[in-house]
């Protein structure tokens, strides 16, 4: 009887062991970049390691609908001028080691990436406008006369140079770095995983630097909104190849994975309800040297936005992995205008006319040309390649050009766009945040293109200033129609992420939004707080 | 023997400074730096405060100085891509899951690839020898991507015996040995049935056959033996070249492995780490050499390295 008893006793004992083990949710989850410096977005955006940003709360965020949520901040209000921003910080957050969170971490954030060479740095300058951020950035004025104030430990004062309305959804990247942390290691505290902090739903469990792997652990100091619905996120990079990551999750190792276009058919048939597309808010587009020959005359560059079959492109030989462009702002994005975007038509007469305009009929007499496009991974690695070959065919049936492809590494594509080293490029964008001054900041005032057209800039100058939506969506459709009307670009195409989802995941973040489209991973906060798995 | 021993060590500190020097200006040759390439242009002055963080504000040939100190005193520096590591302690770490994975490869696929090679010599222009050599040749031109896919297809989604991918538990290193073990096994097989052929056909063998000697005491001891030195040649670059990873393999397998650091090097203009990479590879090559000079030596006391035969 005794030994019944103690046999019984271990049984109750190991079940009671186990099944806290068995209860215990782990997702594991492709990530994006193989390699990682500093876990800390407000120290290197580019070469971030994997999902630092999901450590720590921002201010705000958006949810699968593109909502603006209250994180950090509980709440905020602009100044009667529109000029000043208070944030409060929601009470009672505190970073993983026991520390207060408090404004000034948020303020050291942006202060240091001011000072110390903050690869995003363009960011708070071109989107949020601080005052006298390029002055300080550039050594010419002090850090103390920065914008920024913690005017207590909950409250954070942004001035900015001119009203700036849309200011919340620009905090939507702005971090806060515990400054305590800082102050003993330096930039350091964001390389090691005894010394990374969290202030979010995660803290960082191991990093595996040599693929900038990552497991992540739900946080039990955190108390802020958006609390995480899984134990435990194992996410690696080398999964985000779709060619490593079906197979992975083919045989269970992966809980989703991102297809390619040969996979799509497969994964569909074989997972009919677990394919989720995205419809990602960014545009591929032609880019032009406005001021060189031949694309200097306005008739060549409209012949060229007339001769685009988008529809054929992205119904053949992009089937399933973009959708046709005529604005440079995607469907769903804010600002959106749909009658701007149907101007885009195919219209090979058109751009035969606007050929023989320019004084090229039927293309005679046009120099040879060559489009020149950046090497990459990603849907943009999907996309480009084919889409070049497409273009560079049609414009040899319906303008009688010769159009020759090069493919190049980005470093080098970028020193091309920027110091004019050809005339016609591929290029994509994708946004930062949501708002249409994103996209048209991007050719405001030179911009990355030096494009440089006065009625441009002074109606998106006004737009962004402009408290008012309504108005200000009139003066951004005003600027597009510049744009067109100079046909500065010929808008493409917006890609679409397709991914295949395991019956195992649940929540939210894996249902589609209004749209019918589920961004997954392109919105970090939400998706890693919002899925659940069995 | 010593003194061309150390007539080679002088070569290979010639060699390992040349091969330096031409590397760090082809790396600097290469537009665009570590902090190019985004979607928006650094403006001049964050641009400005990076470089000179990194050093990389001074004049080339003091870098090329300073870093050559560096390497004297085993300091390669910090790579850009894991600031609060030292490239040292990054590669010994790296090197593991490659040494592991591709050491066993080789290990394992060249002598299967000699047996293989030995059953084809020995049984030239049968249905084994022909299926030898089909197997050898679909070793070579398969890519070892594919190799690797149809590994995880196979053993992993259709059979589900083995895990897809990953690194840490043994059961997990299978497949990516298999994949690394193809082309050792591979060119072995070819190189060790061309050799042996090679010298089954020559006149000592139909010797020792006359003075009634075992055919196996004849291949094992003999012809095995006198067919060596081409493995020989091959053996090290071989082991190095798969031990020191593979993009592929590492890739297809999510092996943390040094592989991609090859790549990533480049790319992301890493160049202490692309340094220390081509460096470690040079001098290794060159040891490679030199140990398979001496080895010769003593496989065949008629080849005196620097002598007359």
């Amino acid at each position: 009887m005794n030994a019944l008893l103690k046999i019984a006793g271990a049984l109750a004992l190991a079940v009671g062991l186990a099944v806290p083990a068995l209860a215990q949710t782990t997702l594991v989850a492709p990530g994006q970049n193989t390699s990682g410096t500093y876990m800390d977005y407000m120290k290197t955006v580019y070469a971030r390691a994997t999902y630092a940003e999901v450590l720590q709360i921002p201010l705000t965020s958006f949810d699968k609908d593109f909502t603006l949520t209250a994180l950090g901040a509980e709440s905020w209000d602009q100044s009667a001028d529109g000029l000043t921003w208070t944030f409060h910080l929601r009470p009672g957050l505190v970073w993983s080691d026991g520390e207060k969170l408090t404004a000034e971490d948020y303020v050291f954030a942006l202060q240091r990436a001011a000072t110390d060479g903050y690869d995003f740095n363009w960011y708070w300058d071109f989107a949020g406008g601080i005052k006298n951020w390029k002055d300080v950035t550039e050594g010419k004025a002090d850090v103390s006369t920065l914008g920024l104030k913690a005017v207590d430990d909950m409250t954070i004062e942004v001035t900015t140079a001119a009203p700036k309305p849309y200011l919340p959804s620009v905090v939507s990247l702005w971090y806060p770095v515990p400054k305590h942390q800082f102050d003993k290691y330096g930039d350091d505290w964001a390389t090691n995983i005894d010394t990374v902090i969290s202030s979010g739903p995660y803290l960082l469990d191991s990093w595996e630097k040599s693929n900038n792997s990552v497991v992540l652990v739900k946080n039990p100091t955190y108390t802020g909104p958006w609390q995480s619905e899984v134990d435990r996120i194992e996410i690696d990079p080398t999964l985000g190849a779709p060619e490593v990551g079906l197979p992975a999750f083919l045989a269970g190792d992966a809980d989703y994975s991102f297809l390619n276009t040969g996979q799509v058919p497969v994964a569909s048939q074989r997972y009919p309800d677990g394919i989720r597309k995205n419809a990602v808010f960014a545009v591929s587009y032609i880019s032009f040297d406005l001021n060189s020959a031949p694309f200097n005359d306005v008739n060549v560059r409209k012949a060229f936005y007339y001769a685009v079959n988008r529809d054929e492109l992205t119904s053949t030989v992009l089937k399933d992995i973009a959708i046709p462009a005529g604005s440079i702002l995607a469907p769903g994005y804010p600002g959106y205008n749909a009658e701007i975007a149907a101007e885009a038509v195919f219209d090979p007469a058109k751009a035969k006319q606007f050929m023989a305009d320019a004084g090229f009929p039927d293309g005679k007499g046009f120099p040879e040309i060559e489009i020149w496009y950046r090497e990459e991974g990603g849907y943009n690695g999907a996309i480009v390649p084919p889409m070049a070959q497409y273009l560079q065919s049609q414009f040899k049936d319906i303008l009688g050009i010769t159009m020759n492809i090069k493919v190049m590494p980005t470093q080098d594509w970028m020193d091309g766009l920027l110091k004019k080293k050809n005339n016609i490029f591929i290029a994509p964008y994708e946004y930062d945040y949501l708002d249409p001054s994103n996209f048209f900041g991007i050719f405001y005032n030179g911009g990355r293109h030096d494009h440089h057209v006065e009625a441009y800039d002074k109606l998106v100058a006004a737009a962004d200033s402009n408290p008012v939506w309504e108005e200000r969506l009139k003066l951004y459709a005003q600027a597009e129609q510049v744009l067109i009307d100079n046909a500065s670009i010929v808008p493409l195409v917006h890609p679409i992420t397709i991914a295949v989802l395991s019956d195992q995941l649940g929540g939210d973040a894996s249902t589609p939004n209004k749209q019918g489209f589920t961004p997954l991973d392109r919105l970090a906060h939400y998706f890693f707080t919002h899925l659940t798995k069995k | 023997m010593i003194a061309f021993i150390l007539r080679r060590l002088v070569s290979i500190a010639v060699t390992f400074i040349v091969v330096s020097l031409i590397i760090f200006l082809m790396m600097h040759a290469i537009p665009g730096g570590p902090f190019d390439g985004h979607d928006m242009p650094l403006s001049d002055a964050v641009r400005a405060k990076l470089m000179a963080r990194l050093g990389l504000d001074q004049p080339l040939h003091v870098q090329y100085l300073n870093y050559m100190w560096g390497v004297l005193h085993f300091d390669f520096g910090v790579p850009y891509q894991s600031p609060g590591d030292t490239i040292i302690g990054l590669l010994s770490r790296a090197w593991i899951p490659s040494l592991v994975l591709g050491g066993a490869g080789v290990l394992i696929g060249a002598p299967l690839g000699v047996l293989l090679g030995m059953a084809a010599a020995l049984n030239r222009n049968t249905w084994i020898d022909y299926l030898a050599s089909t197997f050898a040749t679909l070793g070579l031109t398969i890519p070892v991507f594919v190799i690797s896919l149809m590994l995880i297809l196979v053993f992993a989604v259709w059979l589900n015996w083995l895990p897809a991918s990953g690194w840490g538990k043994p059961e997990r290193w299978i497949l990516p040995i298999i994949a690394y073990a193809a082309i050792p096994l591979a060119t072995y097989a070819r190189y060790t049935r061309s050799a042996m052929l090679d010298t089954l056909n020559r006149p000592f063998v139909t010797v020792l056959r006359a003075k009634g000697l075992s055919e196996r005491r004849i291949i094992f001891q003999h012809v095995l033996r006198n067919s060596a030195i081409p493995l020989v040649t091959v053996f090290l670059p071989m082991f190095i070249g798969t031990a020191t990873g593979s993009i592929f393999v590492e890739a297809m397998f999510r092996v943390p492995g040094l592989g991609s650091y090859f790549v990533s090097s480049i790319e992301k203009r890493d160049y202490p780490l692309e340094m220390a990479l081509m460096l470690m590879i040079t001098m290794m090559y060159c040891l490679a050499y030199l140990f398979s000079d001496i080895v010769y030596a003593l496989l065949n006391p008629r080849i005196r390295a620097g002598g007359k035969p």
